[in-house]
């Protein structure tokens, strides 16, 4: 045979080889003593603050879990979403396929739980998210809900919507609302479910969507500043909450400017600039450094190397605790863990007790609470 | 580096074929296609589990990415290397296989059988639309034009209500089974299966058209499109067959697609997707259907199995776009002597 | 055997609506007159330096400059890399008043304009000089483009993980007044000035100078510019780098005026700056000029009569149509009706 073809094939077969020595990390036989949780979020990317302020609150449970020497220990691993549907309905199948993972912390964002739902849901993997808050993936008539693998630990945006309208109105009397949103799974609905309950306090002047990503919000502000609102609410995440507020105010607009729990992360004030003083949040959570001791927060600081815990650090610590509540007593396969978090009853590191609905939902609710960015930091202020 | 440039694999192949008798070439192909559908089992099975994907599931990773790059990569290669036009919205034709197989099936409950006639249907009208007033351009303008149309439908698909906006369209069911395979997340062999066999039948439907007239004028197009105008040759309407026929290859990619993954959404088709196709098929040999689909094997399957590339995945393909034209612009496997890129001169 | 429901047609008509009601709201005409077009005018100017890239290396090579939306992307963070890295202004920064501000301002525009210069002559010798040497063929030099835009996209991609990044407020956003609703603020202002001043410059340029002739020359006929002892490479590298200095003026006031730069920020801007190129008729320079007002102008009152989701719609479409109907744009050339 051809000398060329000889040779071609032996650096074929070697680098062959070569790959597979290298490569040679195959899943190692799970240790009968230990189980695995994922989080599923935005690591990286343009949201990432979203899923880097969450993990810190599963990292403290397990840590502090794991201190206590319990017969099985539980690891967890990462899947980084980048809060992006696509993406998820790519990782999502391979998680499912880790059979060490017996239950999903998450995910962070509404769009990519959708994408996920078809992976985990016939691989019986229970999910407890932190923030999802998209009412359809608990409405028991939406074709994309979760049921019955997924749970949230936090209000719906049901709840969320119409309170983001209270509180942005809050002490304004003739409200005149604009309404904007980003065009995502999370954003149109949560503006849109604020339409009702603004329109019961004042008027509705106008509202836009502008699609998450775009540069330009100056023709945005023109037609918010010509309208003669004087209560802005955005439906959407930090950066284009941002980029839409600083256009807003350059523009001239002095009125009110409101979002929801999407634009409540640390980086906000800080690419908001100027235009953050006093925006109005809400989020459906309660601030984690609030409810620790000093003591423990110190301990949170060395587990985790964060100083100030960030929004929904409280719902990732109580969607892990739940997890391992039920390790702890024993269940440790996918559908024991699934029979557990269905049925049983939890309690949230606030003193509240979790118990969830038959769609995955919180019995009773939760509640949302109303921030203000005060001189460049989100401070809480009262429940919205 | 001269070696490297002037080793021509295809030839090489193309020698120990034409040495072969009839039931030598049988043997061969058999077993080959053989060898294809026990892959799914590759991963698990010892001596080939190097072959496993870290993260995700080696069996889903045959059908997407390597399978659909494959299948994609094929209808794209009939545009470019055939006819020489360069497409760079080819993921259009991918999302309204998609959309349809989503619309048709959650409003009316058709199935996936009933709907792929559809989705080709549809894919190939969208074709003639672009392509009647699209290719009386030539060269960038088309792949401009091709670029506008990908983003448009994009961009509408994120708009209308019908196609769920910005949320896409979830609970698309899989495709019911068939002689008793079931097509479902617990068996991702069975899709890679139905991929296996589009593939074939598309390589055997393009074979066909190649060795007849209309790959000969495709030839002569690609050539040189004013001499093959001049030599009487039709070439409006050749460059829109190469055209339909490649957006039904991508028609029925998206109907397959839309019926695993179940969940569809605008955002998975972006700009991105139509330059890794092209990359596959530049970095295949533009015009080889065997260079396309190892080219497309080889960069749909690397960034799944080395995670760091994975994560620099787009830049690698960049890297293989700009080096592949820089040193060898016929790709991994050229086309045939005769069809070789022959270089002008400009001016 | 197929469950056709020929009722399904009719509930087929009905989803059709759209998912936000497009209200034409031609009362914004009236409304907002005045505001929308300054917008317009504003960051259609800075379409047209961008466009530059775009049609001057199109009159030179006949090949559409692929990298330039990654060029100007690079003149963003260039602008950032000075202000915040190298001047050592971070975002919470006070602005800057008087001649601090002025030589600021302008250290900055300088840097990102040779920054840009820079990696657009690379990006000329590595996308395209080889492949004109060698004669490869079109199809090739389009695709070694395309490669070469987005290697550069996803290596800021990488370097950046993805997050936005924001410039700090040097320059305070002051009002000169209003003008029945136009606010002209000194960014905007600044955004009108410097463009049509660097488009005067550069015109004068091209049709006074020597090396301005040689271009000229050299877009007419690379045969005869030869013969005439031109040389044709220093011809081409001179484009680049003047697409490169206006892109990277472009990229400077863009960071100025949003503040904000993310790695595809190349994207959007590359496909609406060609389509200024093409409106304006591709190869022409003043073409270049009136299409990226034009097509400013139409952006914005298109967003504000249809609704923000529809505003890159438009600019595609404007694009499509352009290319379609009317491909020799206001005042250019035939579009590759010719031979190659």
């Amino acid at each position: 045979m051809n000398k060329k073809i000889v040779s071609g094939l032996a650096i074929a077969a070697a680098t062959t080889l070569a790959l597979g020595v290298v490569a040679s990390a195959p899943a190692n036989a799970a240790a009968k003593k230990s189980v695995t949780l994922a989080f599923q979020g935005p690591l990286t990317g343009g949201d990432a603050q979203l899923g880097q302020d969450q993990i810190p609150g599963a990292i403290y449970a397990i840590a502090l879990y794991n201190a206590k020497n319990p017969a099985v220990k539980v690891e967890l691993i990462k899947a980084d979403s980048q809060c992006d549907g696509t993406v998820a309905a790519n990782i999502a199948p391979g998680v499912a396929a880790n059979k060490a993972v017996i239950g999903v912390i998450g995910t962070s964002c509404s769009g990519e739980a959708r994408n996920s739902f078809p992976a985990y849901r016939a691989a019986g993997l229970t999910m407890i998210a932190p923030s999802a808050s998209a009412v359809s993936l608990t409405d028991p008539k939406a074709p994309d809900r979760g049921f019955p693998i997924f749970h949230r630990v936090v209000a719906h945006d049901g709840f969320q919507a119409p309170a983001l309208a209270r509180y942005a109105a809050k002490g304004v009397t003739a409200p005149k609302f604009y309404v904007i949103d980003d065009m995502t799974t999370y954003g149109g609905p949560l503006a849109k479910g604020a339409l009702p309950q603004a329109k019961k306090l004042g008027t509705v002047v106008g509202t836009d969507s502008v699609a998450k990503g775009t540069a330009d919000y100056t023709s945005v502000a023109s037609k918010v500043k010509a309208s003669g609102a004087n209560v802005v609410i955005y439906g959407g995440y930090t950066t284009d909450a941002a980029k839409l507020f600083k256009a807003l105010r350059d523009g001239g607009y002095t009125g009110i400017l409101a979002s929801g729990d999407g634009t409540n992360t640390s980086d906000f004030p800080g690419l908001a600039g100027k235009a953050a003083e006093g925006v109005r949040l809400t989020a459906a959570d309660v601030p984690f450094d609030k409810i620790l001791t000093p003591a423990q927060l110190a301990e949170f600081t060395k587990i985790t190397g964060v100083k100030v815990p960030g929004l929904y650090s409280t719902t990732a610590f109580n969607a892990t605790n739940i997890f391992l509540d039920c390790i702890s007593q024993g269940k440790l396969t996918r559908s024991a863990i699934q029979l557990c978090v269905n049925s049983g009853s939890f309690k949230g590191v606030g003193g509240d007790v979790i118990k969830f609905n038959r769609y995955g939902d919180i019995i009773g609710g939760a509640p949302v609470g109303g921030y203000l960015v005060k001189n460049g930091v989100i401070v809480y202020d009262s429940v919205a | 580096m001269a070696n490297l440039t002037r080793f021509n694999l295809r030839d090489k192949g193309a020698e120990v074929w034409a040495g072969w008798s009839r039931p030598v070439r049988t043997i061969f192909v058999v077993s080959f296609i053989v060898l294809m559908g026990l892959l799914p089992f590759a991963a698990s099975w010892g001596p080939t589990s190097f072959l496993n994907t870290p993260i995700t599931s080696f069996q889903n990773v045959l059908v997407y990415p390597v399978g659909m790059f494959i299948l994609m990569a094929l209808g794209l290669n009939i545009v470019v290397g055939k006819s020489g036009l360069l497409d760079l919205g080819y993921v259009a034709f991918f999302a309204i296989g998609a959309y349809t197989q989503g619309i048709l099936s959650t409003l009316y409950g058709w199935n996936t059988w009933e709907i792929m006639p559809f989705g080709i249907a549809f894919a190939m009208v969208a074709g003639v639309i672009l392509g009647l007033p699209a290719l009386r351009l030539r060269g960038d303008y088309l792949a401009i034009i091709t670029l506008g149309f990908g983003e448009i439908i994009r961009i509408v698909a994120i708009n209308l209500s019908v196609t769920g906006g910005p949320n896409g369209i979830p609970g698309i069911p899989n495709p019911p089974s068939v002689f008793g395979i079931k097509f479902d997340l617990m068996h991702p062999e069975a899709f890679f299966w139905l991929v296996l066999a589009m593939i074939l039948l598309v390589v055997w439907m393009v074979r066909r058209f190649t060795i007849r007239r209309p790959g000969r004028a495709w030839e002569a197009i690609r050539q040189d499109e004013d001499v093959a105008a001049l030599m009487g040759v039709n070439t409006l309407v050749y460059k829109l067959w190469s055209f339909v026929i490649g957006a039904a290859v991508g028609g029925a990619a998206g109907v397959l697609y839309a019926s695993k993954v179940a969940v569809i959404s605008p955002d998975m088709f972006k700009f991105d997707v139509s330059i890794l196709i092209l990359a596959c098929v530049v970095f295949g040999g533009i015009g080889n259907i065997w260079g396309v689909i190892m080219g497309a094997a080889i960069l749909a399957y690397l960034p799944e199995r080395i995670r760091f590339i994975s994560e620099a995945r787009q830049l690698v393909f960049g890297a293989v776009l700009i080096l592949m034209m820089n040193l060898r612009p016929d790709g991994l496997l050229p086309r045939k002597k005769r069809e070789k890129i022959t270089e002008k001169r400009s001016i | 055997m197929w469950p056709l429901s020929f009722g399904g047609v009719a509930t087929l008509h009905n989803t059709l609506h759209l998912n936000r009601s497009v209200d034409m709201n031609f009362s914004v005409i009236t409304s907002q007159f005045w505001s929308l077009a300054l917008q317009g005018l504003a960051l259609g100017l800075i379409y047209a330096l961008v466009s530059l890239g775009y049609t001057m290396v199109y009159g030179v090579l006949r090949l559409i400059n692929f990298a330039n939306s990654e060029v100007f992307m690079f003149g963003t963070f260039a602008t950032l890399y000075i202000e915040v890295h190298f001047l050592g202004y971070d975002i919470g920064a006070p602005s800057l008043h008087g001649f601090k501000l002025v030589y600021t301002l302008a250290f900055a525009l300088l840097a990102s304009m040779l920054a840009c210069a820079i990696l657009a002559i690379i990006v000329e010798l590595v996308a395209y000089r080889r492949l004109r040497a060698r004669g490869a063929n079109r199809l090739a030099s389009l695709i070694s483009a395309i490669g070469v835009s987005i290697f550069l996209l996803e290596g800021m991609r990488i370097i950046t993980i993805s997050r936005p990044m924001t410039t700090p407020r040097l320059l305070d956003k002051w009002s000169f007044g209003e003008f029945h609703g136009a606010n002209f603020r000194i960014d905007t202002v600044m955004t009108i000035v410097a463009p049509i001043i660097i488009f005067v410059v550069l015109d004068q340029f091209v049709n006074r100078s020597r090396l301005g002739k040689s271009i000229r020359a050299v877009s007419m006929s690379e045969e005869n510019s030869k013969l005439m002892g031109i040389n044709i490479n220093r011809v081409i590298t001179l484009t680049f780098c003047i697409g490169g200095l206006t892109t990277g003026a472009a990229a400077f006031l863009y960071t100025t005026v949003y503040e904000n730069t993310i790695f595809n920020v190349g994207f959007n801007m590359g496909i609406a700056a060609f389509t200024a190129a093409v409106l304006g008729g591709i190869g022409n320079l003043r073409g270049a000029f009136y299409g990226g007002i034009a097509l400013g102008m139409l952006e914005q009152f298109a967003s504000a009569m249809l609704g923000s989701q529809w505003k890159a719609v438009t600019v595609f479409t404007v694009l499509v149509a352009v290319l379609l109907f009317k491909p020799n744009g206001l005042f250019g050339e035939a579009v590759q009706q010719t031979r190659t």
